[in-house]
């Protein structure tokens, strides 16, 4: 599937203009227009000036992003240095500038262009997983997204791709700014927990290594001692057991001392790990949810089940008032009338009266005993604030 | 001979069973009871594998569950070698019950080894006959050829199909060529029988390699259940397995191949796009789903499999920007693109799998999650795309792992890149190592799916050095001195030459004129006194030269050569196996010969030099790694890092197991008897860390000599080794009948009884302990002096012994 072959045909007048102009030549500039550079040979030779690396093995090529064309530096300098001059490659009629021209990264020319297209696609499409309601979403998203740049790579469709990209980039402004964020940061820090692994190892290999110094020389010293006492007329046998008996204890003080040191270090490490590193596996911050509305009865209802309100009633007493302009304009609703209206005529369902009555004649009996109790509470309230 | 262990009756194929060897059936048992992993180290040519099979094989039969046995093996001679045991212990088995029990075993190994197809089985290359068989046997194939297309199979192959799959062999032992002359016969597949047969056989016996790369272990084990007891014989070298099964290298060539590789599946999805783009369709479909196709693991003729993934990531669905063909080969180009310029850099560069993949995100935008499908991609695109030809991807597929690796594991690995080959060399010649670290990785997924792995060898010392490398926990850890009659090999240390000075071939001494000559002198001794074969064992290739050309410009080689024929290894294999075939010759017609060869060679590991063939065992030197290699640098620093071993103590450890390893190349057999020379002075302090076998052989008096002391010991050694030693003189010492048998047991179970009545029995009272076997057999070893005037009876030579 070579570009060449591919090519869309509308391309051809490739008219960027306007205020996104950026991006279209941008585009262009990343379709291929004259066919690749063919020698990738390890026999390099500059396709303008015909030097080789041969005969020059500081030769050093340099390619621009415009066309990709590949050519030496010293004719850069020759052809660019100037200004901005047309491409010497025959067939290419770009425009280069010679602050643009740079080594080029990739063996593969076309990979070279892809990564510089990615990179564009990359700044806009960098949504994040935790972003999508599940994995399924994501996936399609990078599909979209890959589909996206495929085309851009293959030279397909590419106007029609461009606009989809400009129309998203639009949209998604401020997230796109939002995630960059995001990305840096996590850029940042990764690369000084790096740093720091980098450097805990460091002193963890030194650590060991004057360890093992420390413990050649107290050997050392411990045959000397050993010596020493021999040559000073002592029980060879018990100085040779207590030479051995005091290295074996030194070793195990040792080993429990590095022992200690590690579970401490362990210990402060777990506790405030931060202290001289950015903690890692942090989760990315998660945007604040939107404000519902506030509902006052704390999620109940309160709808009658004995009728349920139509928009529209046939009664000729609020026909009139419904389209009058002097009702409507001061805010008032018909509905709401006939509402309260039907709330009065059913209200009454439910209650019983017969029992209402019942209930309140005990009432009125019961009201003297309730009195004198009452009079009973209200002594022994008095009585009881006496003392103070 | 038929004893009880326990409540568990062992049917033993020979009349008299080794002290050690009942020791060893019964911490196997414990270890079995316990459902548990274990480290064993039993001497050499003491029937380690015939205790094994049998008891096992007793476990399976008398106990209900019927727990298969996995036994894996290092090399095909001894999975062979195991089978006939299996063979013939089934066979007194059979005999000794009057009954044929219901019981399968078969071997597995590669294609190569088992193929009977006319034309394929001519191919000299194992992965040629690997892809050619695959072409013929693939599920597509058989499709297109239902289709009605014009497309060759394989006849042995299709026959399997006409049988009943779970009986396609009927019951009995298959050795490897029992399994090629059935499969003539029938015209049926042996090595696909043996494939679709592990599920209902009761023992497996294959390589490492099916279990332990998890690149084959995924396709052939993994129906396996979780009962099975899993042995790994001759572990002594696991962990490098481990290592290197996970370790892949890049170079530029192959990175090319990758890329050429590439491009032809881009052109082959073109085409298929035109063709057929249903079929790329619905593997798009089935992607979307996240459905891994269900016949997926049956499928035998896979292209790969997944390198060691978790389970979780396996069920995940495929990322979106790695779901179309088309992207995904553009993905593939750009990563080996990015791994050719990598290559270009001039220094060594050696970083973590996190600061790799920081970089790779920032030149080329490919993230960590699709690099980590990316094997998964490659087998599913490979599937649709029904290739045959599948050995041109081999470059592109090794890529594809070593992305799906390095995106999985944050530690344990390391990416080394070194430009150079050499330190001298000017011209770059780029490797990309990706290196494992770490030998629990490897292995890990068999301690946790199996419940009884059992790890053992003659030379496994020291015993806990294993479960701290591979990261398991073991219910027992066991040595087994052997049990002689008379003391039937000399270990020795040789620290000076003849004048007292020194030698070593540390670093410092070893291109000195004096230690060279010592060495020389110490060799034409040795040559002179040895009857029929000697070994020498050199640290390096390098050395080894060095040393004999010194040898040759002092004459000393002239003066072994009066002896003795000189061979030498290479690391040609063709020569080498040349010059054993001569060396075994000029033993075997009695003129005599020394083979020099290298510690970490061929010649060190599986080749046997029993009775005369190996009389002495000379190792020159402490077998130490190239400690200047960075891997190995890298991996000690992780060593210490991780597990807390030092460097110093794991590069002394692994020189000692394979100094270990030279020296057991002689003592084959109890019948057997050799010389064991460690010519360094450095050795005088590494004893400790001999295998217990020979530790406990070694004399105080013999750990610190000159070369004339040696020979004057060696002399003495061989005069009484060359009297005649009559089998009936082991009885009861080195050899146990039923009846001396019976009598031990009760020995224990009258001492248990009197632990018990004093109330000091432990927890593990109830087990007899190898450790309590083994004292005892050593008292009444050390009771009974050497008879010097015995009879001159008859040598009665027990050759179904030296296993």
């Amino acid at each position: 599937m070579s570009p060449v072959s591919k090519r869309d045909p509308r391309l051809g007048g490739g008219g960027g203009g306007g205020p996104d102009g950026e991006l279209h030549t941008v585009m262009r500039g990343l379709s291929l227009q004259a066919p690749m550079p063919t020698d990738t040979g390890p026999a390099e030779v500059c396709p303008v000036c015909k030097s080789s690396r041969y005969l020059n093995s500081s030769l050093r090529f340099l390619v621009n992003p415009e066309c990709y064309h590949k050519m030496c530096e010293s004719c850069v300098d020759r052809i660019f240095s100037h200004g901005p001059a047309q491409c010497p490659i025959p067939g290419c009629r770009r425009t280069l500038r010679k602050h643009r021209f740079r080594e080029q990264t990739f063996e593969d020319i076309q990979v070279e262009r892809e990564v510089d297209i990615r990179k564009k696609v990359q700044a806009v499409f960098n949504k994040r997983e935790e972003e999508f309601e599940g994995l399924r979403e994501y996936n399609d998203y990078l599909n979209d997204v890959e589909d996206i740049t495929f085309n851009l790579v293959n030279n397909i469709d590419v106007e029609e791709t461009g606009r989809r990209f400009e129309a998203y980039q639009k949209a998604n402004e401020k997230e796109i700014e939002e995630n960059a964020q995001l990305a840096q940061q996590e850029k940042v820090s990764f690369s000084a927990m790096q740093k720091a692994e980098r450097q805990q190892a460091r002193e963890r290999r030194d650590a060991a290594r004057r360890e093992e110094n420390d413990e050649r020389r107290e050997v050392e010293e411990n045959k000397r001692d050993v010596l020493n006492r021999l040559a000073s007329g002592a029980d060879a046998e018990t100085v040779a057991k207590e030479g051995q008996q005091v290295q074996l204890k030194k070793r195990m003080d040792r080993q429990a001392a590095t022992e200690r040191q590690r579970q401490l270090q362990a210990a402060s490490d777990s506790r405030n790990g931060s202290s001289n590193f950015v903690v890692k596996g942090l989760k990315a911050k998660q945007k604040a949810e939107p404000e519902a509305p506030i509902d006052p009865f704390g999620g109940i209802r309160i709808a009658s089940k004995y009728f349920t309100l139509q928009d529209h009633y046939v009664w000729e007493g609020i026909q009139d008032t419904q389209k009058d302009v002097k009702h409507i304009a001061g805010g008032y609703d018909v509905r709401d009338y006939t509402h309260r209206s039907l709330c009065a005529a059913f209200s009454g369902l439910g209650v019983f009266i017969a029992d209402e009555m019942t209930e309140r004649d005990r009432a009125t009996q019961d009201s003297e005993a309730i009195g004198t109790v009452r009079a009973d509470i209200g002594l022994k309230d008095s009585l009881m604030a006496d003392p103070l | 001979m038929k004893f009880m262990i326990e409540d568990l009756p062992v049917l033993f194929p020979y009349p008299r069973v080794y002290p050690e060897q009942y020791a060893y059936m019964c911490d196997l048992k414990r270890t079995l009871d316990a459902g548990g992993h274990c480290v064993l180290e039993m001497p050499s040519g003491t029937g380690k594998t015939v205790s094994l099979l049998s008891l096992i094989v007793a476990y399976q039969q008398f106990y209900p569950e019927h727990r298969k046995l996995i036994y894996c093996s290092r090399t095909m001679s001894e999975i062979e070698k195991a089978l006939a045991e299996l063979q013939a212990l089934m066979k007194y088995r059979a005999d000794q019950l009057g009954e044929v029990e219901d019981f399968r075993g078969l071997g597995l190994t590669s294609r190569k080894n088992l193929c009977l197809h006319p034309s394929v089985k001519q191919e000299k290359s194992g992965s040629v006959v690997d892809s050619r068989c695959r072409s013929l046997t693939a599920g597509f194939v058989k499709e297109k050829k239902e289709r009605g297309e014009d497309v060759d199979l394989c006849i042995y192959h299709d026959n399997l199909d006409l049988l009943e799959p779970h009986n396609l062999i009927p019951p009995g032992v298959w050795t490897l060529d029992g399994m090629l002359r059935y499969g003539e016969q029938q015209k049926q597949c042996p090595y696909f029988t043996a494939r679709r047969m592990m599920p209902f056989c009761n023992v497996i016996i294959y390589s490492y390699h099916y279990l332990l790369d998890p690149k084959i272990a995924e396709r052939v084990s993994k129906e396996l259940s979780k009962d099975c007891i899993v042995v790994f014989d001759e572990a002594h070298n696991i962990d490098n397995v481990c290592i290197e099964s996970l370790s892949i290298d890049l170079t530029e060539d192959s990175l090319r191949k990758a890329a050429r590789g590439a491009n032809n599946l881009e052109r082959r999805i073109t085409e298929m796009k035109e063709t057929d783009a249903d079929k790329l369709q619905n593997e798009y479909a089935k992607l979307v789903e996240g459905l891994r196709e269900a016949d997926q693991a049956r499928d035998e003729g896979a292209f790969m499999s997944n390198p060691a993934l978790p389970d979780d990531l396996l069920k995940e669905a495929v990322p979106g920007n790695i779901r179309r063909a088309e992207h995904f080969t553009a993905f593939l180009k750009r990563f080996i693109e990015y791994l050719k310029t990598r290559m270009k850099v001039l220094h060594v560069i050696s970083e973590t799998p996190p600061s790799f993949l920081q970089h790779l995100k920032e030149l080329t935008f490919i993230e960590k999650k699709p690099l980590r499908f990316c094997a998964e991609r490659l087998t599913s695109l490979v599937r649709t795309l029904e290739l045959t030809n599948i050995e041109d991807y081999q470059p592109l597929q090794e890529v594809a792992s070593f992305a799906t690796l390095v995106a999985t594991y944050d530690t344990g690995f390391l990416l080394i890149l070194e430009p150079y080959e050499s330190d001298t060399a000017s011209v770059p010649n780029p490797i990309l190592h990706f290196a494992c670290l770490d030998a629990a990785i490897a292995i890990k997924p068999v301690f946790d799916r199996f419940s009884s792995v059992i790890i053992t060898s003659g030379t496994i010392s020291p015993l806990e050095m294993y479960p701290k490398m591979l990261g398991f926990e073991a219910v027992v850890q066991e040595s087994y001195a052997m049990t002689l009659a008379r003391r039937s090999f000399l270990p020795m240390i040789v620290t000076r030459g003849s004048d007292q000075s020194q030698i070593s071939s540390g670093f410092q001494t070893r291109d000195d004129p004096q230690v060279v000559r010592n060495y020389g002198n110490l060799l034409i001794e040795f040559s002179k006194l040895t009857p029929d074969g000697m070994v020498v064992f050199f640290p390096s290739y390098l050395y080894m030269e060095r040393v004999i050309s010194a040898w040759q410009k002092m004459e000393i080689l002239d003066q072994v050569w009066k002896s003795k024929l000189i061979l030498v290894e290479t690391p040609d294999s063709q020569e080498t196996s040349l010059a054993l075939e001569t060396y075994r010759t000029a033993c075997s017609n009695g003129r005599g010969a020394i083979l020099l060869c290298v510690a970490r060679g061929k010649v060190s590991e599986g080749i046997d030099f029993d009775h005369h063939y190996g009389r002495t065992v000379l190792c020159i030197g402490v077998p130490f790694q190239y400690t200047e290699s960075r891997i190995l640098k890298a991996r000690l620093e992780f060593l210490r890092e991780t597990y807390r071993i030092r460097e110093n103590d794991f590069l002394s450890f692994d020189a000692m197991r394979h100094c270990a390893q030279c020296l057991g190349r002689v003592l084959r057999g109890k019948d057997d008897y050799g010389i064991m020379v460690m010519a360094d002075k450095r050795f005088a302090k590494k004893r400790a860390q001999l295998p217990k076998w020979i530790g406990s052989a070694l004399l105080e008096a013999d750990a610190n000599m000159s070369v004339d002391q040696a020979v004057a010991t060696a002399k003495k050694f061989l005069k009484v080794m060359s009297k005649p030693f009559p089998a009936r003189m082991q009885d009861g010492i080195s050899t146990w009948s039923y009846e001396q048998l019976i009598q031990h047991q009760q020995k224990l179970e009258g001492l248990k009884v009197y632990d018990t009545d004093n109330g000091e029995a432990n927890g593990n009272g109830r087990h007899i302990h190898g450790d309590q076997i083994m004292a005892e057999a050593q008292a009444a070893e050390d009771g009974m002096g050497i008879d010097d005037d015995m009879d001159a009876a008859m040598m009665d030579l027990e050759a179904g012994r030296a296993a």
